[in-house]
């Protein structure tokens, strides 16, 4: 792979690696650290680059086994779920009463979300956030496409029940 | 779009039967507050706020760390390579040296055993008195000749 190669193609998806790695890590310094390692990863593997046909979904890959095995080595904590309620966007066109009452919600969410079972989670993250399509998913988890199917059902209905138990309704 | 397709849409996504479209739909729908909500709709209208306000964060890219890629990069693999040459040598050192002593002990512990020292004692003693056997006999015959020639020339009484 030529260094172009590498700079138009793989560089600008950095961005998406470093979202996807924060999501699986929880803060930003392992993030940064996990991106880079996982574009050196890449830019090592790059006689592999031929043969593939996503490449957007490779670096995924890579950067979540790097993501993983970070939190296996370390028996990395993720960081406190309370630290980071502090960084929800403020809505400034709302009363002070509405937004904290909009981010309460948020975060119970969000923490419904995050105590899903990591394969869960990045399924649903992928398709309802960022929008992937299951292939896109099946590519980037190395799993079949219908284990995507049936872990995004599985996921979606434990999202349900777990806001169903906490009441948590409307915006 | 009025609630009922959107309640419609909701079942779908929950029994995991929507495309990616009609999930953009749910997330534009779910982006702007709904007063009246019918109550199926509220369910799922905190979930869909959290993935469009998740899908909408700007994410700063992380900083490109220039790396110099020096030829130095992998001195582990080298000196790996080094660790290994150097441990097989060091072992077939050891080995040879070990071989020696072997033999030296082997060698010591024949010189003092005293049946062994005997026996290899008895043996030189033997080879040599079969040795002086042999010079032995050809004397007596040259003696016998001697004899023989005295008789024939008559000097014999």
């Amino acid at each position: 792979m030529s260094l172009d190669r590498f700079l138009t193609q793989v560089v600008p998806v950095r961005q998406k690696l470093y979202r996807f790695a924060f999501r699986l890590l929880g803060n930003e310094e392992d993030a940064q650290d996990i991106t880079q390692d996982a574009l050196m990863k890449v830019w090592d593997m790059q006689e592999k680059m031929a043969e593939l046909q996503n490449m957007e979904a490779w670096c995924m890959r890579i950067t979540r086994n790097l993501a993983l095995d970070k939190i296996k080595s370390r028996k990395y904590r993720m960081s406190d779920e309370l630290d980071r309620a502090g960084e929800l966007p403020a809505t400034h066109q709302k009363s002070p009463h509405a937004v904290t009452e909009q981010n309460d919600v948020m975060e119970k969410v969000h923490v419904a979300i995050n105590g899903l079972p990591e394969k869960y989670r990045t399924i649903l993250q992928l398709r309802d956030i960022d929008g992937h399509s299951y292939q896109e998913i099946a590519d980037i988890l190395d799993i079949d496409m219908n284990d995507v199917k049936v872990n995004l059902h599985r996921a979606r209905k434990t999202v349900r029940e777990k806001l169903q138990n906490l009441q948590v309704y409307g915006l | 779009m009025d609630y009922k397709e959107i309640t419609v849409l909701v079942e779908k996504y929950w029994e995991g039967e929507t495309t990616l479209e009609e999930e953009a739909v749910l997330r534009d729908f779910f982006s702007t507050p709904h007063p009246a909500l019918p109550e199926a709709l509220q369910e799922a209208a905190p979930l869909f706020g959290y993935f469009h306000r998740e899908a909408e964060k700007v994410w700063d890219a992380p900083p490109v760390k220039v790396v110099k890629l020096s030829p130095w990069r992998h001195w582990m693999k080298y000196a790996a390579v080094i660790m290994v040459a150097v441990g097989i040598g060091y072992a077939l050192k050891q080995h040879q040296q070990r071989e020696q002593q072997v033999l030296v002990a082997l060698q010591q512990q024949e010189m003092n055993d005293p049946q062994k020292a005997l026996d290899e004692t008895k043996k030189a003693l033997q080879l040599l008195a079969k040795n002086l056997h042999k010079g032995t006999s050809k004397m007596q015959q040259l003696s016998y000749f001697n004899e023989a020639t005295a008789v024939v020339e008559g000097k014999e009484d």
